[in-house]
């Protein structure tokens, strides 16, 4: 039997539609969220500054998509993470990276682009890792790997070890929750999720550095 | 000629030398082996690992089981150390009286005095007058916080420090239109009494309050009389270090270092009986112990904190050795004194304070373990006669003698798991034996405890292998500073950690505490049970009880290959003017093997052809 996309996405569809909605996690499910606006400051360069944590996000992230799979904003996304850097007295950097829409691969950029080679990799349903630099793209410092339970309070732990890291200190990794029923209860929304996000990959693109606009 | 071979079952390790005999006194080893001892030492479970050392043994041999002539087994010493711990102090504080803690970042520094205010009262305070500490709930964002702080600041409220729930501190402070000094994560914030005078103190990077915890300067702030200063004296003390701080008056707060009452030890001697409360600590119990001799038995208060350790050491001994409960009987004990990080009773952080523990180590004497009814399983399985050798440490000690270099009157020390045990053999070749509690294992707890570490293999890892720091994934530093670089990159999940390294790699600690305060922790327990160990039964065995008497002393077994122990004993007894060093057992084995080729060295004195 031929599967096709369409195919896959009309079945996550029916089966989203028996699927009796929770409202557990997603506090405000289907509130439309305003796309962030971006300046984009110019091709990303490698910074120099020790002091430093970059960020990198998906071609998708706060435009075309502006909310977690759990509903947190995008803008919120940011401020944690970005509170997080703070709260250690490091900076963070903002990228957009074009080429791919994989965590790991957008989290090593990110590390590659970052002073003191630690970047956070995050996608738009939420899913994220801390890497760094010396890595392989596929190893990781920390990984969160259900998107469902990035909630607020961890990614501002995730900023906060990132800057850890960068600092040279050993911050307890973050605790990872593990939920059974993330993976029957999010699946099907991921993968849709997942599908919209790459859409969005532009190969060869390179990456863009961001400052958010308020 | 026949072939023999040794076989040594200890704690840990079960060794074995093989060798032929020529006739009397006419011995060539032939090899040796290791390996670890399946089951507890003295059961029959022992056998498979006895086997799996004869085979190691004999296989470079090419020399069948079946063509040994004897097997000779050790009479294994009938001891067996259990370890407990015990805390004698806690701190208590009462009516909240004060914070002191080290939240990795707060915010702003400085010093800073006003009266406690919720941040929901502060829109209708006054302007003017009076100086405010705002205590701030982890329900509102930082944003909105720093914004409240601003707008009441610019109506003119003078707003002079804050105490913060969540982990904002630098965050609120970045935001404000003047700093101010920052005292975040304080975990209950709903404790902090409102409405109080109250001081703020937070240090810069990489300093310590200076204010707080003197008490003059308490005093000072809030003008109390000498007798109110006394008082703040143990306030003061637990501030002491920390790089923030909150002291609040409130009309009763107090804190208090309590001693829990935790029963008396009572030492029984040949014609004496003393009893020593626990909570005096280590020195005061040992102090005690050395006036009794010999020392008898041990006994503890019953119905209390000591007397069900006691209680608990002897019901294992007694499973171990089928013996009656009340057979069992304790002979030694080692007190230390140690520290075991505790959550402050009603404390507002979350804090955790070092309360004095004493930490004990019992030594049980048993009735011969039935090492008899294991040589006969032995005979069974591998069809070659068993015989049971002499005692333990007189063989040990024939084993050390074959160390080049040494010669009677020789002392050894074996520091093993449960037990220290020491072994003088004069010029008249007589032998002197002693065992005493406290040993490995003792050092494993104190490490676990002090560290606060909860995890027993990763203390006994610490023990026994050094430390190094993971600076980038491809150089480390290790703990005596020097530098090693990788061609490969190290496992990601080492990244920045302290890692001890283990035979099988690197292995992370997860610990709060420097790499300099582990190595620190790791010492001191191995000076305390070690060192002091080997000094208490040192003087035990030699002449007169003259430690200068001994010229040679070896250190025989595991913990002789220990990579710090052996110059720790040795620095200790260097004011005594004896040699001392790791023994080299036949000049090949190192401190292995001693009681193995004491073994067969005996048996080779008796042989007739």
């Amino acid at each position: 039997m031929q599967i096709s996309e369409e195919m896959v996405r009309q079945i996550i569809l029916e089966v989203l539609q028996q699927t009796p909605t929770t409202t557990t996690a997603t506090k405000n499910p289907g509130v439309t969220v305003p796309p962030l606006s971006f300046r984009e400051i110019g091709t990303a360069k490698a910074g120099t500054d020790r002091n430093e944590v970059v960020i990198g996000v998906p071609p998708a992230f706060g435009t075309a998509m502006t909310k977690t799979i759990i509903d947190i904003p995008h803008s919120d996304v940011l401020k944690e993470l970005f509170a997080g850097i703070e709260e250690e007295g490091l900076k963070a950097r903002l990228v957009r990276v074009g080429r791919t829409a994989d965590v790991g691969a957008i989290a090593h950029d990110a590390a590659m682009l970052s002073g003191s080679g630690i970047g956070i990799g995050i996608l738009c349903r939420g899913t994220a890792v801390i890497h760094q630099r010396d890595l392989e793209i596929l190893q990781n410092l920390e990984l969160f790997p259900q998107c469902p339970l990035v909630d607020r309070d961890v990614l501002r732990a995730i900023g906060r070890n990132a800057a850890k890291y960068a600092k040279g200190e050993h911050p307890t990794p973050v605790p990872t929750r593990s939920d059974p029923m993330a993976r029957p209860k999010y699946q099907g929304l991921a993968a849709l999720l997942h599908n919209k996000e790459t859409q969005h990959v532009k190969l060869g693109a390179p990456s863009v550095e961001l400052a958010v606009q308020r | 000629m026949i072939y023999i071979a040794g076989v040594d079952i200890g704690n840990n390790t079960t060794e074995v030398a093989v060798a032929q005999v020529f006739g009397k006194e006419d011995v060539r080893f032939l090899s040796s082996s290791m390996v670890r001892t399946v089951g507890i030492k003295g059961t029959l479970r022992n056998v498979m690992g006895v086997i799996d050392a004869l085979d190691q043994a004999l296989e470079p041999l090419g020399i069948a089981r079946k063509q040994l002539d004897v097997v000779l087994l050790n009479e294994a010493t009938p001891v067996i150390g259990d370890i407990a711990m015990e805390t004698i102090t806690e701190t208590v504080i009462t009516e909240s009286a004060m914070i002191g803690h080290n939240p990795a970042t707060p915010g702003g520094w400085g010093l800073a005095q006003g009266r406690t205010i919720r941040l929901e009262d502060l829109k209708t305070a006054s302007a003017g007058g009076d100086s405010w500490v705002v205590v701030v709930p982890g329900t509102v964002e930082f944003e909105a916080v720093a914004r409240q702080l601003n707008e009441a600041t610019a109506r003119g409220c003078k707003i002079t420090a804050a105490i913060v729930q969540k982990d904002d501190g630098v965050l609120i402070n970045n935001r404000l239109s003047s700093p101010i000094p920052i005292v975040d994560e304080v975990k209950f914030i709903d404790r902090v009494p409102v409405g109080m005078p109250a001081a703020v103190e937070v240090a810069q990077v990489g300093r310590t309050i200076e204010k707080l915890s003197n008490p003059y300067d308490i005093a000072t702030l809030f003008q109390l009389d000498p007798d109110e200063t006394r008082q703040v004296v143990p306030i003061a003390r637990a501030l002491m270090g920390t790089r923030s701080a909150v002291v609040i008056k409130t009309p009763k707060g107090d804190i208090e270092e309590r001693r829990i009452p935790a029963g008396k030890i009572i030492l029984i001697g040949h014609r004496q009986r003393v009893e020593v409360p626990v909570d005096e600590g280590a020195d005061a119990i040992m102090a005690k112990a050395a006036t009794v001799y010999p020392l008898e038995e041990v006994q503890a208060e019953t119905g209390t904190n000591v007397g069900g350790m006691f209680e608990q050491v002897r019901q294992v001994m007694a499973d171990l050795t089928d013996m009656p409960v009340s057979a069992v009987r304790v002979q030694d004990i080692l007190a230390v004194d140690t520290f075991k990080p505790q959550q402050i009773l009603g404390s507002l952080a979350g804090e955790y304070a070092m309360g004095n523990a004493v930490g004990l180590a019992a030594m049980v004497s048993t009735q011969k373990l039935p090492m008899q009814r294991l040589a006969r399983k032995l005979e069974e399985e591998i069809g070659v006669r068993v015989v049971v050798g002499g005692v333990e440490a007189d063989m040990a000690i024939r084993g050390a003698l074959t160390t080049p270099g040494t010669r009677a009157p020789l002392a050894i020390v074996d520091v093993g798991g449960g037990s220290t045990d020491a072994s003088l053999i004069t010029e008249g070749r007589e032998i002197h034996s002693t065992h005493h509690a406290g040993a490995g294992d003792m050092v494993t707890l104190l490490i676990n405890t002090e560290l606060g570490l909860e995890n027993f293999d990763l203390a006994e890892n610490i023990k026994r292998y050094p430390l190094a720091r993971v600076e980038s994934l491809f150089h480390m530093r290790h703990e005596n500073g020097s530098v090693e670089f990788f061609r490969e990159p190290l496992d990601p999940r080492l990244f920045g950690r302290t890692v001890v390294l283990t035979d099988s790699g690197a292995v992370p600690v997860e610990s709060k505490e420097l790499l300099a305060k582990i190595v620190a922790v790791r010492q001191q327990a191995k000076r305390k049970v070690f060192v002091r160990n080997t000094l208490r039964a040192l003087e035990r065995v030699a002449p007169a009880g003259n430690i200068r008497l001994v010229s040679f002393v070896a250190l025989v077994g595991g913990s002789g290959l220990d990579f710090e122990i052996p110059k720790m004993i040795s620095d200790a007894l260097l004011e005594y003017g004896v040699v001392t060093g790791r023994a080299n057992v036949r000049g090949t084995e190192g401190p292995r093997n001693a009681v193995a080729t004491g073994l067969v060295l005996a048996f080779a004195q008796e042989y007739q052809g």
